[in-house]
C-alpha cells in the first residue's frame, strides 16, 4: 500500500474475529487494513499468544490448549497480505452525514484520518460492570485483568486473594492460576439457586456440544475441589484505606469478613459497542444476554450502510464462533464492495455449528446469570460512575426528578462524562432509571456516544491533517 | 499485588516518580508497575481517591499516567522503554499526591 | 386529563426558566417535555452569560442582555438557596479574544458601532492590547493581537442551571411530565387549550407557553403564530479537568468550576444534523490553541454538537397569539444569558397576560417588512 491514508476496508480489533475478517478479505484480493491498540495481535482471548509461544512456552501449559490454538489465526493474518497496524487507537468514525467514510486514529502520538470504503468493527467484548461498595479501591480488579497480566507478562497475584462473581472465565482463570502454583483463598459465587430451566439448558447443551461443556464443567469441578466456595453471595463490600484490605459479604444467611490483598471480580462479558454506537449504528437491548447489541441484517451489516460488526461485538458468541463469523462477514463485505447482493454464503456453510453455538450460549447465559446486586446496586453509596464518582443514590435522585434516560441523567449528574465514556457505568445507569420508572431497557436507551472514543489530546487534533489539506506521507 | 512467575530475562529500567523499577522489555507499563507493588497509579479528578488498573484492556481509564511528559496515556496499553519516566496523571491537579504510590 | 393553570411546552433552558418563574406565583404549572432522545439543544450550551458584542442593529437586545446579566446574581442565589444546587455563576467580566489582526480590527469596529448606536444606554467595554492581556489571561498565545473586555460578561454551568430550574420548579409545586411529545394543541371554546401528547397523555390549561426549541414552529402554527426559526449547528470540545488557571471567560474558551475547558464556537448550516464533524472540531482546537497554546496538552474528554434555535437576525422571537392571546411563544439561542429575565420579566408577562409594548421589537413581524 503506497498511500496509507486510504484503503478498501478498515477492520478494527485484532482478536479472532478481526484477524479472520482481515485475513479473509486480503486473501480474496481486497485491500484490508487491520488496526489494533495493542502491540501484538490476539485481542483479549489470545492476548500475547505470539510472545508466549516464543518466549514463555512453559506458560502454554498453564494457559491451556484453547489459548494455544490462537496462534493459527495469527499465522493466517501474517501470511494473508492484510496490512496490520498495532499500537493504533481509533478515536472516531466519521458521521454518516459526511461525504467520505473515514476512521480517525492516533498512532505514534499523531492523529490521522484513514479513508475507507467499508469499516468492520471487531471490538470484541468487555467485562460486565460490577458496582458494589468499595469496587474502586486499588486492589479490586477484574478476573480478565488478572488473566491479561498472566498472559502478557507472566504475572501471578500475591497474598490473599478472593474471586467473586460467576462465569466461565472466572473458572478458567482460577484453573490456570492453580496450574501456575497459586490458589485463591475463597471463591464467592454470586449465582442464585439453579432453576429448573437452568438445569434443562445444561442438559440441552451437553447433548449439543459435549466437548465445550465437559471442558467448562471440568474447570469448575477442579477448582471447586481445591478452593473453598461460598454460595449465593450477597452484599459484597470491599474496604480499605488507600487500597483494599478486607471484604465482607453474606452467604447462605451468614455474614463473613475476610482479610484480602486482592479481589478479582467477574460477572460475564458483554459486547464492546462504543465505536459502533459512536458511528450511529442502531442497537437494541438483548434480554437474554442482558446487554446492548447492534441491529444486524445478514452476517454483520449494521443499520449504517458501510459499517459491519463481527465477533463478540455483535453479540457474545465466543472465540471459535467468532472465527466462523469473521469468514461470513468478510464474504458479505467483499460482495458489498463489488456492489453485489451478498449471498447466504457464510452462514449457510455452517448452520449446524451455528445452532450448536447458540444452544451452548443459551446454556451459559442461564447457568451464569448476572448478579442482581451488580445490575441494581442496593446501597445508595455505591459508586456507579467510577470516573465522576456518581453514586447509585444520586442516579435514583435524578430519576425521581424526572430523568427518563441516561443522557438526561448524564446532564444532571455528570455520570458518563469521564474518560471511560460510560463503559463502566452505562448499563447500570440505564438499569437504575428503568427500575425507577418501570420502563424496559429498550425504552430507556443508552448513552449517546460521541467522539473521541479513545483518548486524543487537543494538540493532536489541532495538528490533524485531512484530505482537504492535501498531504502525502 | 503481583509477582513474576519467572525472573526477567530482558530487563530494562524505568522510573515511577523517584523510584527506579526493573521491568521486562515487553511489559506494559501497568504490568511493570503492578509487579513492583505500585498500588496507586493516580488520583481521581473529583475527590482525589487513589486508583489503580481495574480492567487491563483499555476500558476503565483508571490507569492513566503521564509518560516522558506526555499525558493521558493508558498504562495498560503502552509498552515500557528503557529510561521511561512515569508519573501519575497530573491533569486534575491531584497528581502530586500519587508520588509514593507504593504498596 | 390533567388540568393546569399554565402549561409550558419544552423542558430546555427556556421552558424550564419559564416554568420556574411561573411556579413562584402559586398556580398549577405543568412542564411538558420530550424524552431522553430528542434534540435537546440545552445539552450543548457553552455557558456564557454574555453582553459584549450583542445587539448590532437592535440596541434593545443589547439592553435586554445587560438587564439579564445583572438579574443573574439574585437569580442564581435564589436557585441555590432553594435547591442547594450551585449553578456556578461568575461575573468577573469577559474577554473577546481575537486570533488575528483582522478579527481584532473587526471586533473593535463592531463594539464602537454598538456604542454609537446605543448612545448613553450603551455598556462599558475596553480594548486591551496583547501586552496587557498576559496578566488576566495567563498563557495567552503569542499570535493574539489583543482582546476587548466587558465587565458585564460572565459564565455559568448550563447543565446545573437546567437541573436547578427543574428542582426549584418541583419544589414550588410544579409538575414535570417527560416523554410527552406534544402532537396537537386545540383551543377550547370559552378559553384555554387542550394538549395532546404522543403516548396518549392529555392536558387542559388556561394559559400556554410554547418553548419547545425547534418544535415551537410547528406547534405555534396551529395557533396562528409564525415563528421563523431554523437550526444552526454548533460544536463544543470539552477537555479533561486541569488546574484552575482561567478565571475570565472568553469567546473561544472558558474553564468551568470543575476545571474542564470548553472550546468553541462554531456554526454550520446542516439542517437537523447533530453529529460532530472532524474538520470543524479540528478548526475549533486550532483557533483555541492559537489563543491558548497550553491547551494542547489536555485530553479531549468529549465533544458535542447541538442545534441552536436561530432566528433570521439572531435576536429573540417573542410573541403572543393574536387569535388566542392566552398562548405565548418564546424562542432564542441565548438560553443561558437570558435565563434570568426569562424567569422573572418574561414569566411576569405571561402572568399579566400581555407582552409590554417596549418589547415589541422582539415580535417576528419585524421580518415581514417589505423590501
Amino acid at each position: 500500500m503506497t498511500q496509507d491514508t486510504c484503503t478498501d476496508v478498515v477492520v478494527v480489533g485484532a482478536g479472532p474475529a478481526g484477524m479472520t475478517t482481515a485475513s479473509c478479505l486480503a486473501e480474496s484480493g481486497v485491500r484490508a487494513l487491520l488496526l489494533d491498540e495493542h502491540t501484538a495481535p490476539g485481542g483479549q482471548v489470545y492476548r500475547s499468544v505470539e510472545k508466549v509461544t516464543d518466549k514463555r512456552p512453559a506458560d502454554l501449559n498453564v494457559l491451556g490448549s484453547h489459548y494455544r490454538s490462537g496462534s493459527k489465526a495469527v499465522e493466517r493474518l501474517h501470511s494473508s497480505g492484510a496490512q496490520y497496524w498495532p499500537g493504533t487507537s481509533v478515536w472516531e468514525i466519521s458521521a454518516a452525514e459526511e461525504p467520505a467514510l473515514a476512521v480517525g486514529v492516533v498512532r505514534d502520538g499523531r492523529a490521522r484520518m484513514i479513508q475507507a470504503g467499508h469499516i468492520v468493527l471487531a471490538t470484541g467484548a468487555m467485562e460486565r460492570p460490577t458496582p458494589f461498595p468499595g469496587w474502586t479501591l486499588p486492589g479490586v480488579m477484574t478476573v480478565g485483568a488478572a488473566q491479561t497480566l498472566l498472559k502478557s507478562s507472566g504475572l501471578v497475584p500475591e497474598g490473599r486473594i478472593a474471586v467473586a462473581g460467576s462465569g466461565p472465565l472466572l473458572y478458567l482463570y482460577i484453573s490456570q492460576l492453580i496450574k501456575a502454583g497459586k490458589k485463591p483463598q475463597v471463591i464467592l459465587d454470586t449465582r442464585p439457586r439453579a432453576s429448573l430451566q437452568t438445569k434443562l439448558s445444561v442438559l440441552a447443551a451437553l447433548t449439543v456440544d459435549p466437548a465445550s461443556m465437559f471442558r467448562g464443567l471440568g474447570w469448575m469441578r477442579e477448582v471447586r475441589r481445591e478452593i473453598r466456595v461460598r454460595e449465593r453471595v450477597h452484599r459484597l463490600r470491599a474496604s480499605g484505606v488507600e487500597k483494599l484490605s478486607s471484604i465482607s459479604y453474606e452467604s447462605c444467611d451468614r455474614q463473613f469478613t475476610d482479610e484480602v490483598d486482592l479481589l478479582l471480580v467477574h460477572d460475564g462479558v458483554i459486547p464492546n459497542t462504543w465505536l459502533a454506537m459512536s458511528a450511529g449504528c442502531r442497537h437494541h437491548w438483548n434480554v437474554q444476554q442482558r446487554c446492548w447489541v447492534p441491529d444486524i441484517t445478514g452476517a454483520g451489516q449494521t443499520s449504517r450502510q458501510s459499517v459491519s460488526v463481527v465477533g463478540d461485538a455483535a453479540g457474545i458468541i465466543g472465540a471459535d464462533a467468532s472465527v466462523l463469523h469473521g469468514e461470513a462477514v468478510a464474504c458479505e463485505v467483499a460482495a458489498c464492495l463489488e456492489g453485489k447482493q451478498p449471498g447466504v454464503v457464510g452462514n449457510a456453510a455452517h448452520p449446524l455449528l451455528a445452532w450448536q453455538h447458540r444452544t451452548l450460549r443459551r446454556c451459559l447465559d442461564q447457568f451464569y446469570p448476572p448478579a442482581q446486586e451488580f445490575e441494581l446496586p442496593p446501597d445508595d453509596e455505591t459508586v456507579v460512575c467510577r470516573c465522576e464518582e456518581v453514586t447509585a443514590g444520586e442516579i435514583r435522585r435524578v430519576a425521581a426528578l424526572g430523568c427518563v434516560g441516561p443522557n438526561q441523567g448524564k446532564a444532571f449528574t455528570r455520570c458518563g462524562m469521564g474518560p471511560c465514556m460510560g463503559r463502566k457505568c452505562g448499563v447500570t445507569v440505564s438499569r437504575l432509571i428503568a427500575e425507577h420508572h418501570g420502563l424496559s431497557m429498550h425504552e430507556v436507551g443508552h448513552y449517546r456516544i460521541r467522539p473521541p472514543v479513545k483518548p486524543i489530546n487537543v494538540g493532536q487534533l489541532a495538528d490533524l491533517e485531512t484530505d482537504a489539506d492535501a498531504h502525502t506521507d | 499485588m503481583y509477582r513474576r512467575r519467572d525472573p526477567i530475562s530482558d530487563s530494562i529500567m524505568i522510573w515511577f516518580c523517584d523510584r527506579r523499577i526493573e521491568a521486562a522489555a515487553d511489559d506494559s507499563v501497568a504490568a511493570a508497575l503492578l509487579a513492583a507493588s505500585i498500588s496507586c497509579f493516580g488520583r481521581t479528578a473529583v475527590s482525589g481517591a487513589p486508583r489503580a488498573p481495574f480492567c487491563m484492556i483499555g476500558n476503565c481509564f483508571d490507569c492513566l499516567v503521564e509518560i516522558d511528559g506526555e499525558t493521558n496515556l493508558q498504562a495498560c496499553l503502552v509498552t515500557v522503554r528503557e529510561g521511561m519516566r512515569i508519573r501519575p496523571h497530573p491533569g486534575n491537579g491531584f497528581g502530586d499526591d500519587g508520588e509514593k504510590g507504593e504498596a | 386529563m390533567n388540568h393546569l393553570d399554565i402549561a409550558v411546552i419544552g423542558g430546555g433552558l427556556l421552558g424550564s426558566a419559564f416554568a420556574y418563574g411561573l411556579s413562584t406565583d402559586g398556580g398549577r404549572v405543568g412542564l411538558i417535555d420530550e424524552g431522553d432522545h430528542a434534540i435537546r439543544t440545552a445539552r450543548g450550551n457553552f455557558g456564557l452569560v454574555w453582553v459584549q458584542g450583542k445587539g448590532l442593529g437592535m440596541p434593545d437586545y443589547a439592553r435586554w442582555s445587560l438587564r439579564s446579566a445583572y438579574a443573574w446574581t439574585p437569580f442564581s442565589e435564589e436557585l441555590q438557596a432553594q435547591t442547594g444546587t450551585l449553578v456556578e455563576y461568575h461575573r468577573p467580566g469577559g474577554f473577546y479574544v481575537s486570533i488575528d489582526d483582522t478579527e481584532f480590527a473587526d471586533n473593535v469596529a463592531r463594539l464602537k458601532q454598538l456604542r454609537d448606536e446605543a448612545g448613553d444606554e450603551g455598556y462599558d467595554y475596553e480594548v486591551v492590547e496583547r501586552a496587557a492581556l498576559c496578566e488576566q489571561l495567563p498563557g495567552i498565545g503569542p499570535d493574539v493581537p489583543g482582546a476587548t473586555y466587558c465587565p458585564h460578561d460572565g459564565h455559568a454551568n448550563p447543565l446545573k442551571l437546567l437541573r436547578a430550574l427543574q428542582e426549584a420548579f418541583r419544589l414550588n409545586g410544579g409538575t414535570y411530565t417527560p416523554s410527552s411529545r406534544v402532537t396537537t394543541i386545540r383551543p377550547v371554546n370559552g378559553g384555554g387549550f387542550e394538549i395532546l401528547c404522543e403516548g396518549g397523555r392529555e392536558f387542559g390549561c388556561e394559559k400556554l407557553v410554547i418553548a419547545a426549541g425547534h418544535g415551537s414552529a410547528e406547534l405555534g402554527k396551529s395557533l396562528g403564530m409564525e415563528i421563523p426559526i431554523f437550526p444552526v449547528q454548533g460544536q463544543v470540545v470539552v477537555t479533561e479537568r486541569a488546574q484552575m488557571t482561567m478565571t475570565y471567560p472568553t469567546n473561544y474558551v472558558r474553564q468551568t468550576d470543575d476545571g474542564n475547558y470548553l472550546l468553541g464556537p462554531s456554526a454550520r448550516d446542516v439542517g437537523f444534523n447533530d453529529e460532530t464533524e472532524t474538520t470543524t472540531l479540528r478548526d475549533i482546537t486550532r483557533r483555541c490553541t492559537t489563543a491558548f497554546p497550553h491547551l494542547r496538552q489536555l485530553r479531549i474528554q468529549r465533544t458535542w454538537a447541538a442545534l441552536r434555535i436561530m432566528t433570521p437576525d439572531g435576536f429573540p422571537v417573542y410573541l403572543q397569539s393574536e387569535a388566542y392571546p392566552e398562548a405565548f411563544s418564546f424562542s432564542c439561542h441565548s438560553g443561558v444569558t437570558l435565563a434570568a429575565v426569562h424567569a422573572t420579566d418574561v414569566s411576569r408577562w405571561v402572568l399579566d397576560g400581555h407582552i409590554p409594548s417596549q418589547y415589541r421589537c422582539f415580535h417576528p413581524e419585524r421580518f415581514d417588512v417589505p423590501a
